[in-house]
């Protein structure tokens, strides 16, 4: 616990996701193939590939949505393989989804007030009778997640339902709701998508506070500006293949990375 | 602040009407509104909170109800005893169910909880050795807790009164725990609750269980009360009404299922003048309900309040609470 604010900086972090010949197939077709990765604890680590390459087949078996067809995943240090969602979720893995995934119905504080079931313990028979115990845990809740609302910057926005939210601040209670759970390890899938040049500034700050916090992030993303400022390593699928790995500059002079995205033999400028 | 007042006075007011109503029949009706209001706040647990669709709730109204009168009527137990078992039979009858059929969501579920709730009915109705068919088992004894008995209109309403505030706090502080807000989390989102480490299926059963037990309870209070049961308590008709009452009155709130229950039974009885167009009238006042009041009669008290809120202080955040509203 406390070692991993310390480590949050540090490149040689423990290993707390280790995959090992990852595969996944839909019945002809072969959507990720034989992907073996690790992610240290404190890293930023980007996902990317072209459409199609497998990315969020890639990371619905690292949230348990998606049981792999071969291959292991290791988190912390324990088999997760075939793991389903709610188990991945308590041991520490907290997922966004590429599509604005919230509770839509309920304030913004509640959104986040109902992800911290991880952290929590007194429910409802502790309710019923009022424990301190209950009372001492609910106040202490709200005060986190009026922090949390405050780091994502939607403090004033608290009393609102999620609904009724603007886009780009969807898109942060989103990171907050998965940030409420105090996950080890934070999956984003395209958390820019859709959003404007100073929105995706915005965003690349926050991936950077949410690393000072401790928490080790893998992001899918496809703008290579917030990729290649926020990552310390890039994983590159085509194809269901990795293709490639490493810092960003070296990563994105690739090449085949090029090729690949561009399609055919680099060009020189 | 104002919260506890309003329900302070709410309560008080219940405890005086069965004083004003003057008569037995009014007195039945009031009765029969808490019945009905206990019942629609267990089915708002899985229609409201869970955000699943059952149509099986009469079915487990009904176990509770044969139980309770099996047993008082076949073994002489008092019925003091038979209404936690009534609730403990429909709860196991809830968690088998439950177990099969939540595997399933949406429609599916639904069609599913009918299929249960009609094999229940059909059992009941063709194992005449047991529960006499059709005819129905009579002569049940009424509610009596040590030298105190229940058989008018009256008592009857205190004692389902008290039942209705006691499950109406258990809903409170559902929806003020984890439990609840999980329960919310599953409704609103499955896959975003379950990659925040919810079971989904458990946290169903356990609603579904709850609500089940609490409906036996309910089924076994009316067995006592009005002394007869038939297969008709499983029936089709029972699970609309208490569909209708939880959906008029405002679904995933305390105070909806309450003030639904008061519209049906009041608007039934109001109708009777219009003779056989009763039914009409009645169905059409429904449709009109579900369409310009999807929220239910409970929305026009939060939209008059965040209309009020608007006039009179600066904009303020929408204020409309889709659970219960949250008072610290």
């Amino acid at each position: 616990m406390n070692g991993t604010s310390m480590n949050a900086t540090s490149m040689n972090g423990a290993e707390i996701l280790a995959v090992q010949g990852l595969t996944r197939i839909f019945g002809g077709l072969t959507a990720v193939r034989d992907v073996d990765m690790t992610v240290r604890t404190g890293e930023v680590v980007g996902l990317i590939g072209p459409n199609g390459a497998g990315k969020t087949t890639l990371f619905n078996m690292l949230g348990g949505s998606m049981p792999p067809s071969s291959g292991t995943i290791r988190f912390d240090g324990t088999d997760c393989t075939g793991a389903p969602p709610h188990v991945m979720g308590q041991r520490g893995v907290s997922r966004t989804f590429q599509i604005t995934s919230l509770f839509p119905s309920l304030t913004v504080l509640d959104n986040v007030r109902s992800a911290a079931y991880r952290t929590t313990t007194a429910g409802w028979g502790a309710a019923i009778l009022r424990t301190a115990a209950f009372r001492r845990q609910e106040a202490e809740l709200k005060r986190k997640a009026l922090d949390l609302l405050a780091f994502c910057d939607l403090e004033d926005r608290a009393d609102t339902l999620a609904d009724a939210l603007s886009y780009g601040e969807q898109r942060r209670l989103e990171i907050a709701i998965a940030l409420a759970a105090e996950p080890r390890l934070l999956l984003l899938d395209e958390p820019a998508a859709g959003m404007n040049p100073e929105e995706g500034q915005r965003l690349v700050e926050m991936i950077r506070r949410i690393r000072e916090r401790g928490v080790t992030v893998l992001l899918v993303e496809h703008h290579m500006r917030i990729v290649a400022s926020v990552c310390d390593r890039l994983v590159v699928l085509d194809h269901g293949v990795k293709i490639a790995e490493g810092p960003p500059a070296q990563v994105l002079n690739d090449p085949e990375v090029i090729r690949v995205y561009l399609g055919r033999e680099p060009v020189d400028a | 602040m104002g919260h506890t007042v309003g329900m302070a006075g709410g309560v008080a007011a219940l405890c005086v009407l069965p004083f004003l109503a003057g008569n037995a029949y009014l007195e039945h009706l009031l009765a029969l509104w808490m019945l009905y209001a206990l019942l629609a706040l267990s089915l708002n647990i899985v229609i409201g909170y869970l955000g699943e669709l059952t149509f099986g709730h009469a079915a487990f109204v009904g176990v509770g109800a044969y139980t309770s009168a099996l047993l008082s009527t076949q073994l002489g137990l008092p019925p003091l005893l038979g209404l936690p078992l009534a609730a403990v039979a429909a709860a196991l009858f809830g968690l088998v169910i439950g177990y099969a059929a939540l595997r399933v969501v949406g429609p599916q579920f639904t069609i599913l909880t009918l299929g249960f709730g009609s094999i229940l009915y059909t059992i009941t109705n063709n194992w005449v050795d047991l529960t006499r068919g059709p005819m129905g088992i009579s002569d049940i004894p009424p509610m009596a807790i040590g030298p105190m008995t229940f058989t008018s209109a009256r008592e009857t309403y205190f004692l389902i009164l008290a039942l209705v505030l006691a499950v109406g706090f258990l809903c409170h502080a559902l929806v003020n725990s984890r439990t609840g807000r999980a329960f919310l989390a599953v409704r609103e989102n499955a896959p975003l609750a379950a990659s925040l480490g919810i079971n989904v299926f458990h946290t169903k059963l356990l609603g579904f269980v709850v609500a089940t037990a609490i409906a036996g309870l309910g089924g076994a209070i009316y067995a006592h009360y009005i002394k007869v049961i038939t297969p008709d308590i499983m029936g089709v008709q029972n699970v609309a009404a208490l569909i209708i009452v939880v959906i008029i009155g405002g679904r995933g709130t305390i105070v909806g299922p309450i003030l639904g229950a008061l519209v049906y039974i009041g608007l039934l009885e109001a109708l009777r003048v219009a003779g056989p167009l009763r039914m009409v009238i009645f169905a059409a006042l429904l449709t009109g309900t579900v369409v310009f009041l999807p929220g239910g009669l409970v929305s026009l008290w939060q939209r008059w309040r965040t209309t009020h809120k608007a006039d009179n202080n600066l904009p303020a955040g929408n204020g409309v609470p889709s659970a219960e509203g949250g008072a610290e």
